[in-house]
């Protein structure tokens, strides 16, 4: 099958149950990923591209560990840098559906630096972030999206930085889809994972995952449930990117689900300008067994 | 027939023999030319190039495309090297075939972005955490930047690892005049992909089971090196950083972790004859053998020319292979001399491997990190 974008996939739904692999968790019980990983399951069935067609690459954390429970081709890599190696293989196989998962330290502290340029160059990718304000794995250090003033291992006597806004940081460098979704709403987050999947760019979805070992309680399923604002209730459009940069602006404050931003009109994707530029050149194209001589004749 | 051309063309054109077709680089003195030169030629023959955000990102999507099939190449210098660490180490973990080009200059730091160096010796072979062999090749003329080039990229298919092709701001920067029928082509040998079980069109319920299966790692016997599940192919594979078992998953069962790393020193080092490669002029009658390698190799064959005009006996070994170390070549050039010089653009870093080898014997260097080349008359000073 050959696709550019993700918009055309099958019709053909499948079994969530595809996608899971033999592999159980290691996660806490309660941890807010197991639903996230539930909610992927169910937006792909629903998505329907078979598992061998999907590349989904991760860095390192909790969350990170999230592409061994699937199905699909994984790659558990290094600290912060899964967008450049999703970036890597998508630019080698556009064909391929590529996914990309972390956390709120993976994506936004040692890796913040290539989010931006993931936008930029707007390759067809869908970004998961399971945030949970802080650093789960190493057990209980501050992050980069946790309160000022929190007090953690790493700031006994509480923070002194404002934390990082994840949507408006994504939003300000131009992401034609950034989404928000916690696992306290299960519907909505698998509706909001196959939208960005299905929408044809970079898609940033910003998930509320909360850490039942070291989170706060404001921040766990509970809270959630409590007090999520469904953005569609809110009579929000989401085509609009300045209301959008305004409900972003109160992230930390309120936890606003669903699209904050899906851009009306999706420019054609990193791949696909190469792939027609190796088209465009393909009619001068030499033998690669004779490009010494070619060289050579110059 | 002769052709003027610098070290980056011919690194780019033995690239692009090789079949390279995946370029991801950082902007950088003195390895921008082979990054200007591939986003130019490599589109026109299907392949990518690009300019990453830095040269973590560099790597790291050489490292995602060569999973998803392409063969990819990165340039760099010492400052950008450092930044690629991390994802080497990965890259050996994985068993990611990688071409590395690490065009050398006068470190530390950003030291002479446009003077010569060849600090990197003891880098490229200890650069990331964990201490695991990599291969180094280092072209001593523009020919073998085109020859060497090939080579790295057959040795990376071979051994599935990282293999760097170390060159200097001298040898990139500086357009010779080249006989073209010296250009030498060695094989480079297609990537050898795991065959899977079939998968039917209409899907994979059944894809828990193809989950790597075949396994796409062996470690049994420890020398032998698997043949590649890419992306896309017939194996669900995963990749990961972490220790893991023939399976690709997460392990830190002892005698599993054992034998991952067991095969990561044994597939390279219990080849080491295989990638060898030196320039050997051994005279018979010679007392003294000097060891050079890069473009310091090039003033050693002009001082050993000299001195034999001047009716001196003198050998002379070029080392092309840096890692591993070619000991075999090594130990046969050590056997009847008494005294060994070793010259390199810095303090000393090879020497270190000579000394070890030449147990008994008088072992100096010559040495320059001021950002000049070393001269012939120096070498043949060391000769008296």
């Amino acid at each position: 099958m050959t696709t550019t974008a993700n918009t055309t996939v099958p019709a053909t739904k499948r079994d969530p149950k595809e996608f899971a692999s033999p592999l159980k968790p290691i996660w806490c019980p309660g941890c807010g990923d197991y639903g996230v990983l539930q909610a992927l399951y169910r937006a792909l069935g629903s998505i329907g591209r078979p598992a061998h067609e999907i590349a989904f690459i991760s860095g390192i954390g909790c969350s990170s560990r999230i592409p061994g429970y699937t199905t699909a081709y994984g790659f558990n890599s290094v600290h912060g840098r899964a967008l450049p190696i999703a970036q890597g293989v998508k630019l080698a196989n556009p064909d391929l559906l590529v996914i990309v998962a972390g956390g709120d330290g993976d994506g936004f502290s040692i890796g913040g630096g290539h989010v931006a340029h993931a936008i930029r160059r707007n390759l067809d990718l869908t970004y998961l972030v399971m945030d949970n304000q802080v650093y789960g794995l190493t057990k209980g250090q501050l992050s980069p999206t946790s309160p000022k003033g929190l007090e953690t291992v790493t700031s006994p006597l509480g923070s002194l930085e404002e934390p990082i806004n994840p949507l408006l940081y994504t939003l300000a460098y131009g992401a034609g889809f950034v989404a928000q979704g916690t696992p306290a709403d299960m519907p909505g987050l698998t509706a909001l994972i196959e939208e960005a999947i299905r929408y044809p760019g970079f898609a940033f979805v910003n998930i509320q995952s909360p850490c039942v070992t070291f989170g706060q309680e404001e921040q766990q399923i509970r809270a959630h449930k409590a007090h999520l604002r469904p953005l569609a209730k809110l009579g929000h459009d989401a085509s609009d990117q300045l209301r959008a940069l305004d409900v972003a602006r109160s992230y930390g404050k309120v936890l606003h689900t669903g699209v904050l931003y899906r851009r009306p009109d999706p420019p054609p994707t990193y791949e696909r300008l190469v792939r027609e530029r190796q088209a465009a050149l393909a009619p001068k194209a030499v033998d690669r067994l004779r490009l010494l001589d070619v060289f050579l004749q110059k | 027939m002769r052709e003027l051309i610098d070290g980056s063309a011919a690194i780019v054109r033995g690239a692009l023999d090789a079949g390279c077709d995946f370029f991801a680089g950082y902007p950088i003195t003195p390895a921008s030319p082979i990054l200007m030169q591939l986003l130019r030629e490599l589109p026109k023959v299907g392949g990518v190039a690009i300019q990453a955000e830095d040269e973590i990102a560099s790597i790291g999507m050489c490292i995602g495309a060569t999973l998803a099939g392409r063969r990819a190449l990165t340039a760099t210098s010492g400052p950008g090297l450092s930044l690629y660490s991390e994802n080497i180490g990965l890259a050996i973990m994985g068993e990611v075939p990688l071409v590395i080009v690490d065009v050398q200059r006068l470190g530390p730091a950003t030291g002479g972005a446009t003077t010569v160096g060849q600090g990197d010796v003891q880098f490229v072979r200890w650069g990331t955490g964990g201490g695991y062999p990599v291969i180094a090749l280092a072209p001593s003329n523009v020919q073998e930047c085109y020859s060497l080039t090939r080579r790295a990229f057959d040795l990376a298919e071979r051994f599935r690892c990282p293999v760097f092709l170390l060159t200097d701001k001298e040898l990139d920067m500086t357009a010779t005049t080249v006989e073209i029928e010296r250009y030498e082509r060695p094989p480079v040998r297609a990537r050898e992909v795991l065959a899977g079980v079939a998968r039917s069109a209409a899907g994979a319920a059944d894809a828990s089971v193809a989950i790597a299966d075949p396994p796409p790692y062996r470690y049994e016997p420890a020398d032998r090196v698997s043949p590649v599940a890419q992306y896309g192919g017939d194996t669900l594979v995963r990749f990961t950083g972490s220790t893991h078992d023939e399976r690709a998953l997460i392990t830190k069962a002892p005698a599993k972790v054992a034998a991952l790393n067991e095969h990561l020193r044994a597939k390279i080092e219990e080849h080491a004859d295989e990638i060898e490669l030196v320039e050997s002029d051994l005279d018979a009658g010679a007392r003294t053998l000097f060891v050079a390698y890069g473009v310091t190799a090039g003033a050693l064959r002009e001082a050993v020319d000299r001195l034999r005009h001047e009716g001196r006996a003198v050998s002379a070994l070029i080392v092309k292979s840096l890692w591993p170390v070619p000991e075999r070549a090594l130990r046969t050039a050590l056997l009847d001399v008494d005294r060994v010089v070793v010259a390199e653009l810095n303090h000393g870093q090879y020497r270190r491997e000579i000394e070890r080898l030449a147990q008994g014997l008088e072992v100096r260097g010559v040495n320059r990190v001021d950002g000049e080349l070393i001269t012939p008359e120096e070498l043949m000073e060391a000769a008296r």
